[in-house]
């Protein structure tokens, strides 16, 4: 199975301190008041990933990306080049594959710079 | 050079932070960072593979908010005293400009490319002025590496904020290829444009010469023009390729092979110039010919590992050694790999012993294993060979292989 989580908020089960503590020097940080967990650093994102999906009974992890032309977010797993793709997931801003396609949305996002 | 014959890769390059392709996370933790005057952490380390930005990225920064780039990579000698003298004065003053309200000036920004090539005897000590530096220093310190995980850069790692740089995926390259295009007025075909994207590997500059190479004659681009790019992919041999080369039947001819052959360059020069007394039977030719292989290994020097604008230099001068008569051409058997290759190989063994040998000696006598090579290894080699049950091996610990390897050494 695999799940879609967003980057800047996503909700884990309960886990212990040690697994905790972990997950924070794999570069998570925790929103306490919203119980919320985020990625501040991506420096060990293949860690982290591989320790939030053990936490989640093994599923597959993945996470939402934001193009960088429309601002909407989209999992990898819509693009058409996953295949080929050295970085699956990882950064987390690619551009969606509508914005890939349409013209015109192209040339009003030139026109922003 | 008028503008319109720029290389695009040059024309293009990035003059703004969001001009630099992908890697947003990297771009704002950076940004955040030189923006930030009480900086938590004294330098920034940038890492990541090659071609994904992490230069070009300092470059607009710099552009972008005023500072002076004071620059050393690996073309550079970065031992302790190299990188004091030019990294000191750089990072021991704040610049005058920043106190006249004049200029937009944010003073200097020490950048030192590729610290992961500091290594042997030419850069002793540049890891620990670096580090020093790093310390003292009053103005921002970047340092950029493609292998972080190297021991070495460990002291250096905990006093950096360390920035991940990740390839540059294929919608990314494909939308710069269509900004691009339209800035240059090229009507490309999306397949056309997906295919650059795909065959670049990642690698924007690739994509973005691929591009202007094919539409340069024709300012439409089909997905039948990018055929020709599928050769890059192929697995051509040396033998194909010097094949090719040798037989060129013009400059141009030779340097776009090599420009779609995936060979190594350093290897493949060798071979060229190996090969060349058997494709030139006429002296003149033949002194010729070396002088554009001598020409283009200048080139390659200089492209080190960051300038590849000067790739078609280097071409051009190897394709040139290529065609200097191209009527003379008959077919002949290559020397392939480089001798220079297959000499080191030959000899590793012997080389390996030696080492070991001069290890012994550097051991029992405090000397470096190069002073125990040239001073001591002669001198010892006569002993045992006038006294081949000498003290000497059981106070050097020689075993039986290296006491006989020394008495049949002919040279060092």
């Amino acid at each position: 199975m695999v799940i879609v989580l967003n980057k800047n908020a996503f909700k884990l089960p309960r886990v212990d301190r040690e697994k905790f503590i972990s997950l924070m020097r794999l570069g998570l940080d925790y929103n306490r008041d919203q119980g919320v967990f985020s990625i501040k650093s991506y420096n060990n994102i293949e860690k982290a990933m591989e320790a939030i999906s053990s936490i989640l009974g093994g599923s597959e992890v993945v996470f939402l990306q934001s193009c960088i032309r429309c601002g909407k977010d989209f999992p990898c797993t819509n693009c058409n080049y996953i295949e080929l793709c050295n970085t699956k997931n990882l950064p987390f801003s690619c551009v969606c594959p509508q914005c890939l396609r349409d013209r015109k949305q192209f040339e009003e996002y030139l026109e922003k710079f | 050079m008028q503008r319109n014959e720029l290389l695009w890769v040059e024309k293009y390059r990035p003059k703004k932070i969001q001009d630099v392709v992908g890697n947003e996370e990297a771009k704002e933790l950076f940004v955040e960072w030189l923006k930030n005057k009480r900086h938590t952490k004294k330098a920034v380390l940038l890492y990541g593979p090659p071609g994904v930005g992490k230069t070009a990225l300092v470059n607009a920064a710099a552009n972008e908010f005023g500072f002076t780039i004071i620059e050393m990579n690996a073309s550079d000698t970065r031992s302790e005293k190299a990188v004091n003298a030019v990294a000191k004065p750089a990072t021991s003053y704040v610049a005058l400009d920043n106190f006249s309200g004049s200029t937009k000036s944010s003073g200097n920004l020490l950048f030192l490319d590729e610290v992961d090539g500091i290594a042997g005897n030419e850069d002793r000590g540049g890891v620990a002025a670096i580090l020093k530096i790093v310390e003292e220093s009053l103005v921002p310190v970047i340092l950029a590496a493609n292998d972080p995980n190297i021991d070495k850069l460990r002291p250096l790692k905990k006093v950096c904020l360390l920035v991940r740089f990740q390839q540059v995926r294929i919608p990314l390259i494909i939308a710069l290829l269509q900004k691009i295009c339209l800035l240059e007025h090229v009507h490309a075909e999306f397949e056309a444009l997906e295919r650059i994207a795909q065959n670049s590997r990642g690698d924007v500059r690739s994509a973005i010469n691929d591009l202007q190479s094919l539409s340069e004659t024709n300012r439409t681009l089909t997905l039948q023009d990018t055929v020709v790019l599928t050769s890059r992919n192929k697995d051509v041999s040396m033998d194909e390729t010097l094949r090719g080369f040798f037989s060129a039947k013009s400059v141009a001819e030779a340097s776009s092979l090599l420009s779609y052959s995936s060979v190594d360059y350093d290897d493949f020069l060798l071979s060229v110039s190996d090969n060349l007394p058997r494709r030139y039977m006429d002296p003149g030719e033949l002194a010729a010919a070396y002088d554009f292989v001598s020409q283009a290994d200048v080139f390659r020097g200089r492209i080190g590992t960051e300038n590849w604008h000067l790739l078609k230099y280097f071409y051009n001068a190897l394709a040139k050694a290529a065609a200097v008569n191209p009527q003379s051409y008959k077919p002949f058997e290559f020397i392939s790999p480089p001798i220079r290759v297959m000499t080191l190989f030959w000899t590793k063994s012997r080389r390996s012993m030696l080492d070991a040998i001069c290890s012994k000696i550097g051991v029992q006598c405090h000397v470096s294993k190069e002073t125990a090579k040239e001073d001591f290894v002669p001198y010892i080699k006569e002993i045992l060979i006038k006294q081949k049950k000498s003290p000497l091996i059981a106070y050097f610990k020689f075993t039986p292989e290296e006491v006989d390897f020394l008495i049949k050494m002919s040279r060092f």
